[in-house]
């Protein structure tokens, strides 16, 4: 350090000269002057290396972009106002720029504006580390939860499952003993042609039981096989749907909109489609029918409608249709195992899908069963 | 070249700078480092808007602030936020709508959107998000920064909505 009672020495530099240039050579503070046009007219220091004098400022320190007119306004606020901006990293492609404090204010004696650039405190690594160490607290706790909240669902569709097993399979149980008691009876009784009849009821009871069986574990397997998602053709699938059905003479289905390509799994829109357009056939209450299926892209949904003019359905049973062996069949109405829209819904939710019902026969006939479809996904 | 600032909130490790990065420079890192303070970027919106030429200066926050971020100075002047939730941490998808709230709050008329990420490990889960986040809804984007998925979308339609109202 210079000795600044020797008068002899050539002059000197200050030692908060010395100092100053030491810390801005060092990186740990610099300096940037700029005017009302705010255009750099002079910097200092290698932490100012972002900007060059005759450049707009914020051409380079992009931290300031919206506040041109906050800083303007400081030269006509008294002394101390400042702008202070802490721990800014201007991320520049591959030339990202250490983590500064910047702090503007006018500079009257100069009448220019004055950003003070410092590098921020080490101790953001201390702070980095102690948050990666939370972030990873917060997964871990998240994963926990989140298994949590995926065996919550398991439970119910176990307890879901059982309920169906023990509910809706115990009354063909039952019909199925007392149609046996009936064989023996008929066979106590020495009438052979009514136990052939009975008997005939028992296999019949017993083939529909199987039938429900196979459709229980069809459902419970939906979403759970390893079903690939790939590039489809809606209209294809679509119209290949409408082909292969079996429509009654009087019915037509008429397929509109636009149906664009999707990734998705193909099974799923196909099972959907063909069950709804189905359930629509199966009961309608009328000899002849219309089912309209449209699609409406939006930009992360495809929004599938199908409409049908049949009989409706009140708006206290939307829920209950959608729930396993639940049949809204009327007398002499053929059954089937009421599994159709179940496997409907359980199907598009499988892939991160929604459906609603709109319907209400007091106020007009007709059902639409509305499909949001996500456009991609990854199964 | 008009240019505005845009904010990215949410809860530590939803994957702002990850988007961010994504958006910018077209990378994904896996090593995750916190965001210490914010990381500024700027994105130029190309191709351009039908209303011209725009960048973007993303501001990428410390998922720390919380709901304090509103009061602090990184706000300022910003037309727009992002809000980032992680859809394999439900608690952060909460954050998000109480963050969405804050920001119409304190900043009413400001242009806002809520970006669902790490869609690539959704693995189903969007059946079982709330109305206001399902694939579809208003305003709700759903993005993976690993796959690129739906990010430049997100910012796109927000610089457009942003030159066309003028913030």
């Amino acid at each position: 350090m210079p000795d600044l009672q020797d008068a002899d020495s050539a002059p000197q530099p200050s030692p908060l000269l010395t100092a100053g240039r030491l810390l801005a050579e060092r990186g740990i503070y610099g300096l940037v002057w700029f005017g009302r046009d705010l255009v750099v007219s002079a910097r200092y220091g290698r932490l100012t290396d972002f900007c060059e004098v005759g450049d707009p400022l914020t051409d380079n320190c992009i931290a300031l972009i919206g506040l041109e007119d906050d800083v303007l306004a400081l030269a006509g606020q008294p002394p101390g106002h400042v702008i202070d901006i802490p721990a800014v990293a201007i991320m520049a492609g591959d030339r990202d720029l250490p983590r500064v404090n910047l702090t503007v204010f006018w500079h009257a004696e100069s009448s220019s504006f004055l950003m003070l650039v410092a590098r921020a405190t080490s101790r953001s690594e201390m702070e980095g580390e102690l948050s990666k160490q939370m972030r990873a607290r917060l997964m871990a706790e998240a994963e926990v939860v989140e298994k949590s909240r995926q065996l919550a669902r398991a439970n119910r569709d176990l307890e879901d499952f059982a309920g169906v097993i023990s509910h809706d399979l115990k009354a063909p149980m039952r019909a199925l003993r007392f149609a046996a008691e009936d064989v023996r009876a008929s066979l106590d009784a020495g009438d052979i042609d009514a136990a052939r009849q009975r008997l005939d009821e028992v296999e019949a009871r017993t083939r529909r039981m199987s039938s429900m069986m196979t459709a229980l574990l069809d459902y419970a397997s939906v979403g759970r096989k390893s079903d690939v998602a790939e590039t489809i053709e809606t209209a294809e699938i679509v119209a290949e749907v409408v082909r292969s059905l079996l429509l009654p003479d009087g019915f037509r289905v008429d397929v509109t909109g636009t149906w664009p390509q999707l990734r998705t799994v193909r099974a799923a829109l196909d099972l959907v489609l063909r069950n709804l357009i189905e359930n629509a056939v199966k009961h309608h209450d009328r000899a002849s029918g219309r089912i309209e299926v449209s699609a409406r892209p939006e930009s992360e949904i495809l929004v599938i409608v199908v409409a049908d003019d049949g009989p409706g359905i009140a708006p206290v049973h939307h829920e209950t249709v959608l729930l396993p062996f639940r049949t809204l069949a009327r007398p002499g109405q053929a059954e089937g195992t009421g599994m159709g829209l179940a496997f409907v819904k359980r199907t598009v939710a499988t892939v991160g899908g929604r459906l609603a019902i709109r319907s209400d026969p007091a106020t007009r006939r007709g059902t639409e069963f509305v499909l949001t479809w996500p456009r991609s996904i990854d199964a | 070249m008009i240019a505005r600032k845009v904010m990215l909130l949410g809860e530590i490790g939803v994957g702002k700078s990850s988007l961010a990065r994504r958006l910018v420079l077209d990378r994904f890192d896996s090593d995750y480092l916190p965001t210490i303070g914010v990381n500024v970027y700027r994105y130029e919106v190309k191709p351009p808007p039908a209303q011209g030429p725009i960048s973007l200066i993303v501001w990428d926050t410390d998922g720390n602030f919380g709901e304090s971020i509103f009061s602090h100075v990184y706000m300022k002047q910003a037309a727009a936020a992002f809000i980032v939730g992680d859809i394999t941490r439900r608690a952060t998808l909460d954050t998000m709508l109480r963050l969405r709230s804050g920001f119409r709050d304190a900043f009413p008329g400001r242009y806002d959107a809520l970006i669902v990420n790490k869609m690539d490990i959704a693995a189903g889960e969007e059946a079982h998000l709330p109305d206001a986040l399902a694939v579809g809804a208003p305003g709700v984007y759903h993005t993976s920064a690993k796959t690129g998925d739906n990010v430049r979308r997100a910012f796109d339609e927000a610089a457009a909505t942003i030159l066309r109202r003028g913030l």
